[in-house]
């Protein structure tokens, strides 16, 4: 097919309207890093402590965080929103965000997966390191926290890149809930201006700039972080 | 005439199951002030759980601990994590914290168990380091280590405990030939030194040349104990004579 001029046409309107919407979109993208960072961080924080309890909890407390896991990681990212935007958190009369609910949401799911991540790390270090920290009379919870989480977080991180580019990717599911983040944006503009391909295909890259970016400042982290001399 | 020393560590009726396999039948051995007692015995007999039963690494079905005439009740959170603090460790293979330097191996302990300010506890790692001779390996992670000196940090890390007495399990059984001679002249300073220790090897040279006691382990009974002449030159009973013939036979010189 030649090109025509019409296509030029075409292309040159496409090219503005991408270079119209790109300010909104990006500020969408600070959205969309607030939602993952939220959710990445509390699925951090849980994530540790239903790991430790998974690895090293009494028989009842590790069934319960099987349960929870298997809830968070069995039901899917809609069904959780709307669950708790328009069912949980009005039935409770609590009063949260879109945007809060949303982070919420995507941390309690990712710690299901990061708890997940840190277990298979915690169960893959030697026996002989914890027995060594207890021999110095450390507690249990001294020896968790000083010898095997900085051991168990540091082999984590290759696994914790890719949960970072996940939940990113999800983090666009909380358009449903009217969460202005990049998706939103995008489809807002484009369901306006017709210029459906430029926008999402717009959306679509700063998603892969982001993904870039992050899994890139991570392997510079683990790097950073890395034992010297040490290999696996 | 013998001299009387005063009991430092003392272990009655040791027991532990594994399932249906009894790997420890009611081992019982008394442990004197300055003493080295050296457990010998074919492996898989028992020395390396009596060991981690004797600071309850290992959880025994039964049997009890004194340290200085004071009873170890293990159930007891507090007072068994201040007993282990007295009781140095050292393993087979080392367990070194893979994610620290040797110098902050030595001076986790101290801080985080011992509440030691932490330039003081700087000062005492770095003494520690010295004495094992690894002056010049202070900041080094375990993996840039050598096994010799791998095991030399982890003789510092518990001493720097300042413990009573040193169980000292199988300490050179990981490393080549080369090493395991500055390993042993560290344990044979200590001695010298006056530490009291527990330990288990396979070299019944050094066995005999520093043991004051030395105790045969096979099966997870103690057979025979006694002076390292008593043991090799006139072993009461029949494996005892069995095991160390053959393991004459094998290092000559022993």
């Amino acid at each position: 097919m030649p090109v025509t001029g019409k296509h030029v046409v075409d292309m040159m309107e496409s090219v503005a309207a991408i270079k119209e919407a790109l300010p909104y979109l990006l500020h969408g993208s600070v959205v969309t890093m607030g939602l993952v960072c939220g959710a990445m961080i509390l699925g951090l924080t849980l994530g540790i402590f239903l790991a430790v309890g998974q690895v090293y909890g009494g028989a009842v407390l590790r069934s319960v965080i099987g349960v929870y896991v298997w809830f968070f990681r069995g039901v899917p990212l809609l069904v959780l929103l709307f669950l708790f935007y328009f069912g949980l958190f009005s039935l409770l009369n609590i009063n949260l965000s879109a945007f809060t609910v949303a982070a919420i949401v995507l941390g309690l799911i990712s710690s299901a997966y990061q708890s997940q991540i840190f277990r298979g790390a915690i169960v893959s270090l030697p026996e002989g390191q914890f027995k060594a920290a207890r021999a110095l009379g450390m507690s249990d919870r001294k020896s968790i926290f000083y010898i095997i989480l900085p051991q168990a977080l540091r082999l984590s991180i290759p696994a914790w890149s890719n949960e970072y580019s996940i939940v990113l990717k999800d983090s666009a599911v909380a358009y449903a809930l009217g969460v202005m983040e990049i998706m939103a944006r995008a489809h807002f503009v484009a369901s306006r201006t017709y210029e459906h391909f430029p926008l999402y295909f717009t959306a679509g890259g700063i998603f892969l700039v982001l993904t870039y970016l992050g899994t890139k400042g991570l392997g510079i982290l683990e790097k950073k972080v890395s034992i010297p001399g040490y290999t696996r | 005439m013998k001299m009387i020393r005063n009991s430092v560590l003392r272990v009655e009726g040791m027991t532990k199951r594994y399932g249906q396999k009894e790997v420890l039948k009611n081992a019982s051995l008394t442990v004197n002030e300055g003493e080295l007692k050296i457990l010998i015995g074919p492996s898989g007999g028992g020395k390396s759980t009596l060991l981690q039963c004797i600071n309850f690494l290992v959880t025994p079905d039964a049997g009890r601990v004194w340290l200085k005439g004071e009873e170890i009740i293990r159930t007891h959170k507090r007072a068994l994590y201040a007993y282990r603090q007295k009781v140095g460790m050292i393993f087979q293979d080392f367990n070194l914290f893979d994610h620290l330097t040797a110098l902050n191996n030595v001076t986790i302990g101290l801080v985080r168990v011992r509440g030691m300010h932490k330039q003081e506890a700087l000062d005492k790692a770095v003494y520690e380091l010295e004495r094992v001779g690894l002056k010049d390996h202070i900041y080094k992670y375990p993996a840039q280590l050598s096994g010799g000196q791998k095991q030399r940090v982890s003789i510092a890390r518990a001493l720097a405990m300042d413990p009573e007495v040193m169980l000292i399990d199988e300490p050179t059984s990981a490393l080549d030939p080369e090493l395991i001679s500055e390993v042993l002249a560290v344990i044979e300073n200590l001695r010298a030194n006056g530490m009291t220790m527990v330990m288990s090897t396979h070299h019944m040279g050094f066995a005999r040349e520093v043991a004051d006691e030395i105790v045969f382990l096979e099966d997870g009974c103690i057979l025979e104990t006694g002076t390292p002449d008593k043991i090799f030159l006139r072993a009461e009973c029949e494996r005892t004579r069995a095991f160390c013939s053959k393991i004459l036979e094998l290092y000559g010189n022993a």
